[in-house]
């Protein structure tokens, strides 16, 4: 068996931090609140100066699942010029969703933070 | 160059015919690369941005569960399937044979008229369509792996056991795999999932 690469096996850490977040991300985007993908992009890109970089192929896959879901409810406008827009708006369970996930996230991460310090402290 | 235009139909061939909402997400994808372009983006990058459209249309349908489906259920559907084929030529024999024709010959003339028949239609149906006839009735579709729409070489992989006459021994795996998969399931990497009931709705 082959031994994976250490800067594979980082990435692959990345990847999976980033796609446990994804859902909360978009989902707290949402939360003032409706707007289409390509805003929500934008958006994303701007309040994190590109520090969380996702490529717009993955956003939109995640909007489709959270519209399974039913964390969302869609409404397609036409703008004057221009093509359809799809506008993505919460839901009361989405926003149930977004509560959870949060209060999840919080944890974890507060988790982490206290694990790294002690560690610290008694090098 | 890739246009926008054959971006969005790579996607959307890629993802099963049934996929909810396929037409809304081309028009969705449309709007986003018309809107990238408009700010000023070159074409390419925005392409690029959105990914190889293979991966894209697995990420898409990764939204729709996978569920496993019975060993019976499964038999069921391949039975139909059968049937369909077999009645055909046996009142195609039973017109044309000639009269004095012994039993043993008629039988394997019939298999050797039926099975091709039958395979044909079967990659033919679920390259295209993801089902059969007899997967239609019991609610089962057939995928690859990650939840596309299987390709036309996949069809053929599946349907070898018939042409190789291990049809029994593979189906057996069927029986013992994790996912009920049968061994050139395994092999050409596809699954037969159920129809949800969420999807038959939408």
């Amino acid at each position: 068996m082959a031994i994976p690469d250490r800067a594979d096996e980082r990435r692959g850490i990345e990847r999976e931090l980033k796609r446990g977040s994804l859902e909360l991300i978009v989902l707290h985007l949402l939360a003032p609140g409706e707007a289409y993908g390509y805003e929500i992009v934008t958006k994303l890109t701007e309040r994190t100066n590109g520090a969380l970089e996702v490529t717009d192929g993955t956003l939109y896959p995640v909007l489709y699942r959270l519209e399974r879901a039913g964390s969302v409810t869609v409404r397609w406008e036409t703008p004057e010029r221009g093509v359809p827009r799809k506008y993505y708006r919460l839901t009361a369970a989405g926003r149930e969703e977004l509560r959870q996930l949060e209060a999840e996230w919080t944890t974890f991460t507060q988790a982490m933070a206290k694990l790294l310090r002690q560690d610290r402290e008694t090098k | 160059m890739m246009t926008a235009d054959e971006y969005i139909a790579i996607v959307i061939d890629r993802m099963p015919v049934d996929t909810p909402m396929r037409r809304q997400i081309a028009d969705e994808l449309r709007a986003h690369i018309d809107e990238r372009t408009r700010q000023g983006h070159a074409l390419a990058d925005v392409l690029q941005q959105l990914g190889d459209p293979e991966k894209l249309a697995e990420s898409y349908v990764a939204a729709i569960p996978l569920d496993v489906v019975s060993f019976g259920t499964r038999a069921a559907a391949k039975i139909i399937d059968a049937m369909l084929a077999i009645v055909p030529v046996a009142i195609l024999c039973s017109v044309l044979a000639p009269k004095d024709i012994a039993l043993p010959a008629l039988v394997v003339g019939m298999g050797l008229l039926a099975c091709p028949l039958f395979m044909f239609y079967t990659i033919i149906a679920e390259s295209r369509t993801s089902q059969t006839f007899g997967k239609r009735l019991m609610g089962t579709r057939v995928v690859r792996e990650e939840g596309t729409r299987i390709t036309i070489g996949q069809a053929i992989v599946r349907q070898l056991p018939w042409l190789l006459q291990i049809f029994w021994i593979d189906a057996f795996f069927a029986l013992f795999t994790e996912r009920h998969q049968r061994a050139f399931e395994l092999l050409s990497k596809t699954r037969v999932v159920s129809v949800s009931t969420q999807e038959a709705v939408s």
